[in-house]
């Protein structure tokens, strides 16, 4: 089977990114050298391209309680213009997805869902609309997405004019008219940074694409991307969240609003004990990567790594890992077994950085 | 892209250079290798007094997203080891013919490098990838 190619995909080969497949897209993972994508982000600016997400739009009079429903976050009562994150779970509060739900009027929501679960969520979610007073489509293919992150991005998009408004908080959105094209655009991103994402036509995506590498935005692949969102600590479905755990197995509690009236998932999650805990941990020397077990101090195996890389900020191996519940030390103290050597590990409760986003 | 083949080298299809010196090999990774593996942050060597047989993994070299081991192209003892690659492993990108080389090897049967591949041999390989 061919993959799926984005409306950016000639502009990705003539910069010659290395090119791999993900989610059933062919995507850039890295265009010069991941370290310098990340610097990029992290001091100035870069742009990804993330079209092969999935977005949905649902409308009509209960687009919003339909949609609260749905996921554990609270969505009623996020205001105008607001982006929430959730979980999207099963009645047995299993993760099915994580995903952005953009509230653009009272009767018109936006959800952005990862690539990888576009139709696992799509079954899901189309099937739950038969009580409520909404409809929902599927315009996957009908948008680009550009992600432009970084310190540097809110000055960039005002000089070229797309973005006006001064008070547009983190987590926000606005729809607005640029150079006749009807654009969304968010203040979210997955790097920790303060930084955009912009929902466009194919040929909009083509050119303003053009323009921001013309004004020195760097383009940045996938493998930077997972490095970015892992110093910060952000879960990535199929890692840290998948078919078999809950969000309160993954450190997620923050996103269950369990005094929310009624939403799928609520009855199991009331009485749900966590069976992992998502730790975050370091090393001194070594690069923790997916699937390495890890220990406790006496040398019992208590857990797995579920993403890990070498951090471009701190020059040092991170992690997350979902260790159970029952056998997580008291005393903090964790290993890593990194071809059959076992390395202690540090045990953060903060993520590695702090983005720069407000 | 072309990419840079001493010619005074012998080299593996696993994209291992070695440098004859007598009967010592000096071992490292080419710069085609270097170059698809990207950003190399992390290189793990063995001990000095290794004994290694050829294709033998005695290492390993990371790059931000993967893990590569490092096959020995011959038999023979490891007898001295690139220590400061643990701290800059970037060296790897910059010189993987000089700077970045790895280990040194005291070989136990000389013979064995000549069913090595020459520059053009390995510049023949490279072209079937």
């Amino acid at each position: 089977m061919t993959n799926q190619k984005t409306s950016l995909y000639e502009e990705h080969v003539l910069l010659n990114a290395k090119m791999a497949p993900f989610a059933g897209f062919d995507m850039p993972l890295q265009y010069s050298s991941v370290k310098e994508e990340v610097q990029a982000v992290r001091t100035h600016s870069g742009v990804f391209d993330v079209s092969h997400m999935g977005e949905f739009l649902v409308e009509g009079a209960d687009a919003v309680n339909f949609v609260d429903f749905i996921i554990t976050n609270d969505f009623k009562n996020a205001e105008n213009l607001k982006a929430v994150y959730s979980p999207l779970c099963r009645d047995n509060g299993t993760v099915i997805d994580d995903l952005i739900a953009y509230k653009l009027a009272e009767d018109r929501v936006l959800i952005c869902v990862n690539a990888s679960n576009i139709k696992k969520d799509w079954d899901w979610i189309s099937s739950k609309i038969s009580n409520f007073k909404c409809t929902i489509k599927n315009q996957s293919d009908d948008y680009s997405l550009l992600a432009v992150q970084g310190p540097e991005c809110n000055k960039i998009l005002q000089e070229i004019g797309v973005l006006k408004a001064i008070d547009f908080p983190y987590y926000s959105i606005l729809e607005t008219n640029f150079e006749g094209e009807k654009l969304i655009i968010a203040r979210t991103g997955y790097t920790g940074e303060d930084g955009f994402e912009i929902f466009s036509s194919h040929s909009f995506a083509k050119s303003f694409w053009k323009k921001l590498l013309s004004l020195g935005v760097k383009p940045c692949g996938l493998a930077a991307r997972d490095v970015l969102r892992l110093e910060v600590c952000y879960p990535l479905y199929g890692h840290e969240l998948n078919d078999e755990v809950t969000p309160l197995d993954a450190g997620l509690a923050w996103t269950v609003k369990l005094s929310k009236e009624a939403f799928i998932g609520k009855s199991a999650l009331i009485d749900y004990k966590p069976r992992f805990q998502l730790v975050k941990l370091s090393l001194e020397r070594g690069i923790p990567r997916e699937g390495y077990d890890v220990l406790d101090s006496n040398h019992n195996l208590i857990g797995k790594i579920t993403s890990g890389t070498m951090s471009v900020v701190t020059g040092k191996g991170i992690a997350m890992a979902l260790i159970e519940k029952d056998k997580n030390p008291k005393d903090k103290k964790y290993i890593i077994n990194i071809r059959s050597t076992n390395y202690e590990a540090n045990f953060h409760t903060k993520s590695f950085i702090t983005g720069g986003h407000k | 892209m072309a990419h840079n083949i001493p010619t005074d080298l012998k080299y593996t299809k696993d994209h291992e250079w070695t440098k004859v010196e007598g009967d010592t090999v000096v071992i490292g990774i080419t710069d085609f290798a270097q170059s698809a593996l990207g950003d190399i942050v992390f290189v793990e060597l063995p001990e000095i007094g290794k004994t290694l047989n050829s294709h033998q993994a005695f290492g390993v070299v990371e790059s931000i997203k993967s893990v590569s081991d490092l096959y020995s192209p011959v038999s023979g003892t490891v007898v001295e080891v690139n220590s400061g690659l643990q701290n800059t492993p970037e060296l790897c990108n910059a010189e993987p013919y000089s700077g970045a080389w790895m280990i040194k090897v005291k070989l136990s049967n000389t013979q064995e490098v000549n069913s090595l591949l020459s520059a053009s041999d390995y510049q023949n390989f490279l072209s079937t990838l």
